[in-house]
């Protein structure tokens, strides 16, 4: 007989300031919407592990999208974005996963993301507090050193370095397998994705000034990040958590960068617990 | 302890497993580069051509050329060689994030072998605690 992935996918057409997408997203289990944003430069597979979790899909009907120009949502058929270089904007982002939401009909679901999407986090709860009944942000800090980004898009450098930069990202324990996984779906972006989802990460994303207006009596907010973390390291999470009045703040042991793939169970063990406060709200 | 690229006792060892890795192969196939690996102070050149490790030099002189350097103090090498590194120490990313080493040089060609110099730091990294 069959084995099938709980995770289902589909197409959903949505207009994000003015412009149609055709997205891409996966789902899976029952209960509280909770919506499931993937990092940088990668896809929605990074969030597989969430997807088939059998105590996590009990209580929630976990939501996937591939952001456009990630993954299966490939870019606008209207526009000639060969023509311009690819950059996410805040604004974009935040309207996009908005949109996603209203979209689905999705009754204030959860929101949780990594890395860039982590980082989002506090936007979303600043911003659109009646959208959200709760903000869980990994590797999310309050604002990002800006680096030089043109080696991330090099007609000379294959995608091989972006894979192998993730490499030290990850905690030296995590599971050998989930970090060649974690890699390959960094290979897998288009040439000019993860310098552009950077122009956010870098750029846009810059909460001095902002993270102290958050209410987390209207929405909570969540913060946990690895001790292996170099690029948001758990002092850097911690000062955007004291920033925010009321949120939590967890330093996960034993994991890195990229906490939503490269260690499934460890994870858990940090994600599950605020999951069901979440779910008893 | 010395690290292990500047052991003249361990260097052969170091060449012979790169060469018999089937990870470092497959990543180094097509690189004909020199890469200069300092220590503070002292280094070596490590000398890879169509993904081969020829040689390495060590105390390379004022004549020798390398396309890249990756370099640390002799502090943050121990690190970056522990079996289990700490955080910040695990590879030449984090390093280069946090500032516990340098890449230099030709950084095109650096990065284009990124893959290839990661599994030569896990190997070194391998050695030096065998």
């Amino acid at each position: 007989m069959a084995r099938f992935d709980r995770a289902g996918g589909r197409y959903i057409y949505i207009e994000v300031q003015n412009i149609e997408y055709r997205v891409y997203f996966e789902e899976g289990g029952d209960g509280i919407p909770l919506l499931c944003q993937h990092s940088a430069g990668s896809d929605g597979q990074q969030w597989r592990h969430v997807l088939n979790d059998d105590e996590i899909a009990s209580r929630y009907r976990v939501l996937v999208p591939d952001l456009p120009y990630h993954g299966k949502s490939q870019p606008p058929g209207s526009v000639e974005w060969w023509n311009e270089e690819y950059r996410l904007t805040r604004s974009f982002f935040i309207d996009f996963l908005v949109e996603f939401s209203h979209a689905l009909g999705l009754e204030r679901p959860v929101y949780m993301g990594a890395c860039m999407s982590g980082c989002l986090a506090p936007y979303l709860a600043l911003e659109h507090p009646d959208e959200f009944r709760a903000v869980i942000g990994l590797e999310a800090v309050l604002r990002n050193e800006e680096v030089p980004l043109d080696y991330w898009d090099h007609p000379r450098i294959s995608n091989n370095y972006k894979a192998a930069a993730m490499w030290s990202m990850m905690a030296p324990g995590s599971p050998e397998r989930y970090k060649w996984e974690t890699m390959w779906g960094f290979s897998q972006g288009g040439p000019s994705v993860l310098k552009g989802d950077f122009h956010y990460y870098f750029k846009e994303h810059d909460l001095t000034g902002k993270a102290q207006q958050i209410d987390t009596s209207r929405v909570p907010v969540y913060l946990l990040t690895g001790e292996f973390d170099p690029a948001a390291s758990p002092e850097d999470t911690r000062q955007l958590a004291e920033q925010i009045k009321g949120a939590k703040y967890t330093e996960m042991k034993g994991i890195g960068h990229l906490s939503l793939c490269e260690n499934p169970e460890t994870l858990k063990r940090y994600l599950m617990p605020i999951l069901i406060k979440i779910a008893k709200m | 302890m010395a690290v292990i690229f500047l052991d003249s006792n361990k260097v052969e060892q170091l060449r012979n497993t790169l060469n018999n890795d089937a990870e470092f192969k497959l990543a180094a196939r097509l690189m004909s580069e020199d890469v200069l690996l300092e220590v503070g102070d002292s280094s070596c050149i490590v000398r890879v051509r169509e993904g081969v490790v020829t040689e390495i030099k060590l105390a390379p002189g004022s004549d020798d050329h390398w396309s890249f350097s990756i370099k640390a103090t002799a502090e943050s090498w121990d690190k970056l060689l522990q079996p289990s590194p700490p955080p910040f120490f695990t590879g030449l990313n984090a390093g280069m994030i946090r500032g516990n080493l340098q890449i230099m040089g030709n950084l095109e060609v650096a990065f284009a072998y990124y893959w290839a110099m990661n599994r030569m730091l896990d190997i070194m990294r391998q050695l030096q605690n065998k």
